[in-house]
């Protein structure tokens, strides 16, 4: 269940730092600008824990904190105190009214969080229910490696992706990063001086916001002591060099927990196209036979039935994209869906070499595709008789 | 307890120029070091000519007193974009009343901090509610019966200055 928070503070930067430090965990914020709206706004809804501040207009937190602990209903909400006045008295004299901790300010962020984790048991938002993130979604991606050429061939491998590859080349530097945001995954070199990768590893996973980021660690093909040691210490997974770009991406997608399906299956005009890339993979065209059903089904829950499939921008025929090709028409027969075949002129060639491909007709273009599943379309429809 | 006349310059001095680089550092990461302090003339306006937002936030207790907060107006949209973690397009939208807001939380933090380490040295005094003025050469005078001090700090390219009057409770 998602967590209540409310913060009390006649400051609306206060409560906009408060809301920005709990963005990235499974909680609700309420806001209250002072101790009247805060005590009306606990009592509606039973807060997991509130943040009060002393001085404010109208009522203080003091008072504020006493008319909660008198109140029957709510005095069980835990309170913490965020405030200015810190005064060593000030401090003793408010915590016997019942308060379970105190943070003056000037306070980071990291500490709110730290805090309030130690009250109430704070989810990363990844946890909770919402729209699974795609592969169309941006991602911060940190690399840490001290050799500007890695950091280089990974941004340049991934250039094709919505991530964003940030490089930093020391433990220090990464752990700044992370103390400015989370990054939605980690790769760190083990070749760092000092086991820096290690270290930054404890760091990762003692931190709260990032204690779930995947990490990965990249180390060379050879080194497989150092795999082995690092896969014992908790890095999600070891990345070996020379770098397979391809695959870094796929399982960089999977520790991302992104919907892959957006890569190959898209909506475009009422119709779903199935588009294999240009560096597809066998465990590309895996992924999109995985898919392949749901995305169908999907099309036919909306009321459309028509499909292009597209292999048109892949360079080789082979097995696995006749397969794949196969599985897909049977699967729009069964559905009754309309579907056009897009090659380019050499795979068309090819397919004219095999038996089982020998009778497909295919269109050069998506355009062509689409005007003829359009005359298919209106061919189809029934003619209704004149009145 | 000592009265007001005999808290020293160096407290002072100390308490303020701890504040302002602990709320700078961490709020915002950035350094803010103090580079001249000395009491301040009648008539003297600390701030520059241009457009100006000084943060004002008071302590009443054993000691009264008014802290001033100088900021130049760009600084002062710097500062808050980096409190609130706002791109200069997103600040212009928010408008003026986000950047009074967030100079004035960060003016209630500096006063917080340099009234709470007055408090631990054995003069208690609470917070009052912080207030903003936007202006241009403006300067404020004080009683006979009040010190008046002002300090200068540098903060990259920037500069801030804290004016001070206090004195002792009635």
């Amino acid at each position: 269940m998602r967590k209540k928070i409310l913060t009390v503070d006649d400051s609306k930067t206060v409560r906009i730092i408060v809301r920005k430090a709990f963005k990235a965990f499974d909680c609700d914020i309420f806001e209250a600008g002072n101790g009247v709206e805060g005590l009306a706004v606990a009592a509606k809804e039973l807060p997991d824990l509130i943040l009060l501040d002393i001085t404010m207009p109208v009522m203080d937190g003091v008072e504020t904190l006493t008319k909660l602990k008198s109140d029957p209903h709510l005095k069980g909400i835990p309170v913490m105190m965020l405030t200015a006045e810190g005064g060593k008295d000030h401090v003793l004299k408010i915590a016997k009214i019942g308060v379970r901790d105190y943070i003056v300010k000037p306070f980071k962020e990291d500490t709110l969080i730290d805090k309030a984790n130690r009250i109430i048991e704070l989810k990363p938002l990844a946890d909770g229910p919402g729209r699974a993130r795609s592969i169309l979604d941006p991602a911060e991606i940190l690399v840490v490696d001290d050799k500007p050429a890695i950091v280089q061939q990974i941004r340049e491998g991934l250039k094709h992706t919505p991530w964003k590859i940030n490089g930093v080349s020391s433990q220090l530097d990464a752990a700044e990063f992370c103390s400015r945001q989370v990054p939605d995954l980690v790769i760190a070199s083990l070749a760092l001086p000092e086991d820096g990768a290690y270290a930054f590893l404890r760091v990762i996973r003692t931190n709260l916001k990032t204690k779930y980021t995947p990490m990965f660690a990249l180390v060379v093909k050879t080194e497989t002591e150092a795999q082995h040691r690092a896969q014992e210490a908790g890095f999600n997974f070891v990345v070996t060099k020379p770098i397979d770009v391809a695959d870094l991406e796929s399982r960089m997608a999977k520790a991302m927990n992104l919907d892959m399906s957006g890569r190959y299956y898209t909506v475009d005009d009422d119709l779903l196209v199935l588009r294999l890339p240009e560096n597809c993979t066998q465990a590309g065209i895996t992924e999109a036979a995985q898919h392949l059903q749901a995305k169908l089904a999907e099309t036919v829950d909306a009321g459309y039935n028509q499909a292009i499939l597209d292999i048109g921008a892949i360079k080789a025929l082979d097995v696995g994209v006749i397969k794949l090709l196969m599985q897909a028409m049977e699967a729009c027969r069964e559905l009754a869906m309309h579907f056009a075949l897009v090659a380019n002129a050499q795979l068309i060639a090819e397919c004219k070499g095999y038996e089982d491909t020998r009778g497909w007709t295919f269109y050069e273009t998506l355009e062509d595709a689409k005007a003829n599943l359009g005359k298919r379309a209106a061919k189809a429809a029934p003619v209704l008789a004149g009145t | 307890m000592p009265a007001a006349a005999e808290i020293s310059e160096c407290l002072i001095r100390e308490n303020i120029s701890r504040a302002v680089a602990d709320v700078f550092k961490t709020m915002m990461g950035r350094s803010a070091i103090l580079s001249v302090a000395h009491a301040a003339e009648r008539g003297e306006a600390p701030g520059t000519s241009v457009d100006q937002v000084i943060g004002t936030v008071g302590f009443i207790g054993d000691l009264n007193g008014l802290v001033y907060l100088y900021l130049d107006e760009g600084f002062a949209n710097q500062c808050t974009g980096q409190i609130l973690g706002l791109n200069a397009f997103e600040l212009a939208a928010a408008g003026a009343e986000v950047v009074n807001d967030a100079i004035g939380e960060l003016t209630n933090m500096v006063v917080g901090s340099f009234k709470n380490a007055l408090c631990d040295a054995g003069y208690p005094c609470k917070l009052t509610i912080p207030s903003i003025l936007r202006a241009r050469n403006f300067c404020i005078q004080s009683t006979r019966r009040a010190e008046h001090r002002s300090y200068r700090f540098t903060c990259g390219s920037h500069r801030l200055v804290a004016d001070i009057i206090i004195k002792s409770g009635d």
